[in-house]
């Protein structure tokens, strides 16, 4: 059985319209590849 | 093989998982699969752009929205997010409509998490109504009802959530409850039962088929009619439409046919008449130029005819008639250059004398009292010698004594601005009521 209030706190608001340039600024965009090479210039250095 | 090279051979797999998953309509698996392939790569630009067709699908407007923002600023040039976003920008109406259904999905969503259960139900459902993709309301709203106890209606919402996500999660959960709460679940496990139980066959079982049943003689009259009236609906409903179809492609291929010809001999008539008018404006030029020639050999002839009468009158001395005639004279038009010399004797008499002549003229006709042909006579006087201040000062005197003072005052002026500091221009001054 579900616990209703438990499983309604999950639910996070939708991002909205407005908020997309904000949203865009602080997405994470770093890949694997980046990853690697910073850890082959750390070990370089 | 580089590092790079795996990473990108990594994404590549699992974005075709998650084309695979999105083409089966399992979009939540397909978005785990696409985050997967651009964390391999975030150049993946393929993997980027059917996340965010999968956000928008799933009524996520702003999440595709990023997506396609982020693809365009990594692949400027020929990225399909373009398309995407040209679209969806190209109608602000539309967008900025969206922008306030996600509002209201935030509120309803804020109101179920206050217990507002009614008021969250309201919102969502017009949410649901603007935007029927928009999956996390549906769940939303799904689980208000389960809460209320109402899983039919739960069900209804969870349905249209797995028409457009077939594997979500949450709503398969919420849709085991929903099944176990209305009994769904054990109709389907009976009927999943039924359809894979197995029992060995005896002998003399007898396999009947469910459609065969034994025929009578009525019934197989009342077979023959059904049959008749079958045929006749299938004749009605498909034979006739189809070569109405028939009929009316052809009639349209004729009428096409028939409007290219009417609009081509249109055309051809519209060239006649073209050709028509233009030969027409030709006619008339033709026409005018010859009226003009002809007019013109009149008037030289004319001129000529003139120039006769002023020798003669200059012969029997009639110095009036010599001016007369020479102030109806164009000398213009006399351009031989032998009977031009003689024109000139008399221009020369006309400019030191003559236009004399003609003013006393005039002087005698005004003094006489006849004043339209003593105007007559300055008019012609001033023709030949427009520098005359006391024919012009006359000539507005006659017009004043007729009252007609726009006349009058516009030659009174002539002489008060072209002779200044003389005795007409104080004449005239005093005409004006200066």
């Amino acid at each position: 059985m579900i616990d209703f209030e438990e499983e309604l706190s999950h639910y996070k608001p939708s991002l909205e319209i407005e908020a997309v340039e904000d949203a865009i600024e602080k997405n994470d965009i770093t890949d694997m590849t980046d990853l690697m090479m910073e850890l082959i210039k750390e070990r370089k250095e | 093989m580089d590092y790079a090279r795996r990473c990108q051979l990594i994404a590549n797999g699992y974005y075709n998982q998650g084309l695979e998953k999105a083409r089966i309509r399992d979009l939540s698996g397909a978005a785990e699969c696409l985050k997967k392939s651009l964390h391999f790569n975030k150049y993946q630009t393929d993997a980027r752009n059917l996340l965010g067709l999968i956000y928008y699908e799933m009524g996520e407007t702003a999440e595709s929205l990023v997506q396609w923002v982020i693809s365009q600023n990594l692949q400027p040039e020929h990225n399909r997010a373009e398309v995407y976003l040209r679209r969806i920008q190209g109608k602000p109406g539309r967008l900025e409509a969206e922008s306030q259904n996600i509002k209201k999905y935030n509120q309803g969503l804020s109101h179920a998490q206050s217990g507002s259960d009614d008021l969250a139900v309201l919102l969502l459902g017009r949410v649901v109504e603007f935007n029927p993709h928009f999956v996390k309301a549906h769940l939303v709203l799904a689980l208000l009802h389960m809460s209320h106890g109402d899983y039919t209606k739960a069900g209804k919402s969870l349905q249209k959530v797995l028409q457009i996500d077939k594997n979500h999660p949450k709503a398969l959960w919420y849709m085991s409850i929903v099944k176990s709460h209305t009994g769904r679940a054990e109709v389907e496990r009976r009927k999943m039962d039924t359809a894979f139980s197995h029992k060995q066959m005896q002998d003399d079982d007898i396999i009947l088929p469910p459609s065969y049943k034994e025929t009578t003689g009525w019934l197989t009259i009342i077979n023959i009619i059904a049959g008749l009236l079958l045929g006749a609906a299938v004749i009605w409903f498909l034979v006739l439409p189809a070569m109405e179809r028939q009929l009316n492609q052809k009639h349209n291929l004729e009428l096409t046919g028939v409007l290219e010809q009417v609009n081509q001999k249109n055309k051809e008539l519209a060239e006649i008449q073209s050709r028509l008018d233009s030969m027409e404006e030709e006619r008339n030029s033709a026409v005018t130029t010859l009226q003009d020639m002809e007019t013109n050999e009149e008037n030289v002839i004319r001129q000529y005819e003139r120039l006769v009468q002023l020798l003669k009158a200059r012969e029997g001395q009639d110095m009036n008639t010599v001016a007369l005639v020479y102030s109806e004279m164009d000398i213009s038009l006399i351009t031989d250059p032998d009977t031009a010399a003689v024109v000139a004797e008399f221009t020369a008499y006309m400019d030191s004398e003559g236009y004399q002549i003609l003013a006393d003229m005039g002087n005698r006709a005004r003094d006489g009292g006849n004043q339209d042909e003593a105007l007559g006579f300055y008019q012609k006087s001033l023709n030949v010698k427009g520098d005359n201040p006391q024919v012009i000062y006359d000539m507005a005197g006659i017009y004043a004594a007729r009252d007609e003072r726009d006349q009058a005052n516009e030659l009174f002026g002539q002489v008060i601005m072209n002779y200044p500091g003389t005795e007409l221009a104080e004449l005239a001054r005093e005409a004006r009521g200066y």
